[in-house]
């Protein structure tokens, strides 16, 4: 893909990004009516649960794109996959600042250490090595391998993480067998919210990708010797 | 396969003959190991907890802890010298020289294993009543989860300009179900539960160890090739 796509890309996915996310914000605090059993803090169900799915999709690209990466040692799923780790790093942090914040008022406490909760923590904490590792490695060569192994190890806890998903806390009211339980315009709110943050991810990923990309080739550039040519 | 297993003895052999020579290693995890006893000792104000509900728990910590501190050199000695080229020129499979040092690890944290179980017992009064095969194989399996764990990212970590200080946050995210089930089953094993109450404990603990061995061998090439 050319850069100049990519920007088009960028900005076009951006701008519907932005539209979605005000259309969600005038969704979640004026049209979809307060849920009579858990107040006006059930709102914040809007952002958080679209954040988690956003964030296991995009630690599910670094997963997929670090394996293929140590397969065919192609340098574009390794540039995919610091793109949609860095995505991914700021819906997990959204989700797991909305999520306690909900819970002071649900549950009567800030985190609990029900299964789900940990692994959300655990998986911020997976991609915090991930960064280190990329940043402190003297070989970049190894350092995208490094980062690959870290990205596949994460598999068996994502998977355990989305089944889990299904078992136990409130989420479970849109993946059920049967079908949703939730009101229609509640759904609705929900999925506008989802296709907001992924315009936004989308938006993000590729913004980074190209940033990656641009970088890689002026590192490539400054190692090789100028031929005397102007390379401007 | 008899093969393969003698390489795999022959780089444990050589790694715990340098450690019973030079003691690094052995003399920093269980100097760790003691002296962390005797801080717990005092951190903790035995007239309000009974130690011997939260022994389990110090134990856990402290062999997790000290064997940061040791096997995070795993790979320290032959990236100095250099031999970390020569022993990968060797037409050793990454495999078994992974499950080399891991043999190795397993041994030489098994070594302070045995002196917290021995200094803690002495130290908080620990009695434990119940089967020492069991308690045995517990901590046997949630030491092998933990040992092919931190010997993959330590290898990761002599990469890093990080070194050690990167190990803790690479091993523990993962380590994490391994204290789960390990130190619950090792609570209860002191508590004197019967066997029926920890045997899912032992599976899932098997699992994990079972799943990060595997795991540890296949990615091992990835970490370790220059």
């Amino acid at each position: 893909m050319n850069l100049g796509r990519i920007q088009r890309g960028v900005v076009g996915l951006g701008a519907l990004g932005i539209a979605t996310i005000v259309v969600l914000n005038w969704m979640v605090f004026f049209w979809v009516p307060t849920e009579s059993f858990q107040g006006v803090i059930q709102r914040i169900f809007y952002i958080h649960v679209p954040a988690w799915w956003i964030t296991f999709l995009a630690f599910g690209i670094v997963a997929l794109c670090g394996a293929v990466y140590l397969w065919l040692g192609d340098e574009r799923a390794d540039m995919a996959a610091v793109a949609a780790a860095e995505g991914g790093m700021v819906y997990c942090t959204i989700g797991l600042l909305t999520g306690p914040l909900w819970a002071r008022v649900a549950w009567g406490a800030w985190w609990t250490w029900e299964p789900r909760l940990t692994l959300a923590l655990l998986l911020w904490f997976i991609y915090l090595g991930y960064f280190l590792v990329r940043r402190s490695t003297a070989n970049p060569e190894q350092g995208k391998r490094l980062v690959g192994i870290i990205g596949i190890l994460d598999i068996p806890l994502i998977h355990v993480s989305v089944s889990w998903l299904r078992s136990l806390h409130p989420e479970a009211v849109v993946m059920r067998p049967d079908g949703p339980n939730l009101d229609s315009s509640m759904l609705w709110t929900l999925m506008v919210g989802l296709l907001a943050y992924t315009f936004i991810f989308f938006a993000l990923f590729l913004a980074r990708y190209a940033v990656e990309r641009l970088e890689r080739e002026l590192m490539l550039r400054d190692a090789t010797p100028a031929h005397g040519v102007n390379v401007s | 396969m008899r093969e393969y297993l003698l390489l795999v003895w022959t780089i444990a052999q050589k790694d715990v003959m340098i450690e019973l020579r030079t003691h690094e290693r052995l003399a920093a995890m269980g100097a760790f190991a003691v002296l962390v006893g005797v801080l717990f000792n005092y951190a903790i104000d035995t007239s309000l907890v009974r130690p011997q509900d939260i022994a389990a728990g110090l134990i856990w910590m402290t062999v997790l802890f000290g064997g940061m501190l040791g096997l995070g050199r795993t790979f320290q000695l032959e990236q100095e010298d250099g031999a970390l080229t020569g022993l990968l020129q060797s037409p050793i499979p990454l495999d078994a020289l992974y499950l080399g040092k891991v043999t190795a690890n397993f041994v030489l944290l098994g070594i302070i294993v045995v002196l917290v179980f021995v200094v803690f017992g002495a130290f908080f009064n620990l009695r434990f009543t119940g089967n020492p095969v069991v308690l045995a194989g517990v901590v046997g399996l949630g030491v092998l989860g933990f040992v092919a764990l931190t010997t993959l990212f330590s290898a990761v970590a002599t990469r890093s300009t990080m070194g050690e200080s990167l190990l803790p946050v690479l091993v523990f995210p993962l380590v994490v179900p391994v204290v789960i089930y390990g130190a619950t089953a090792t609570s209860r094993l002191f508590a004197g539960r019967p066997l029926a109450e920890v045997s899912g404990n032992i599976r899932m603990l098997a699992a994990f160890s079972l799943v990060f061995l595997v795991a540890g061998a296949f990615l091992f090439r990835f970490v370790i090739e220059e």
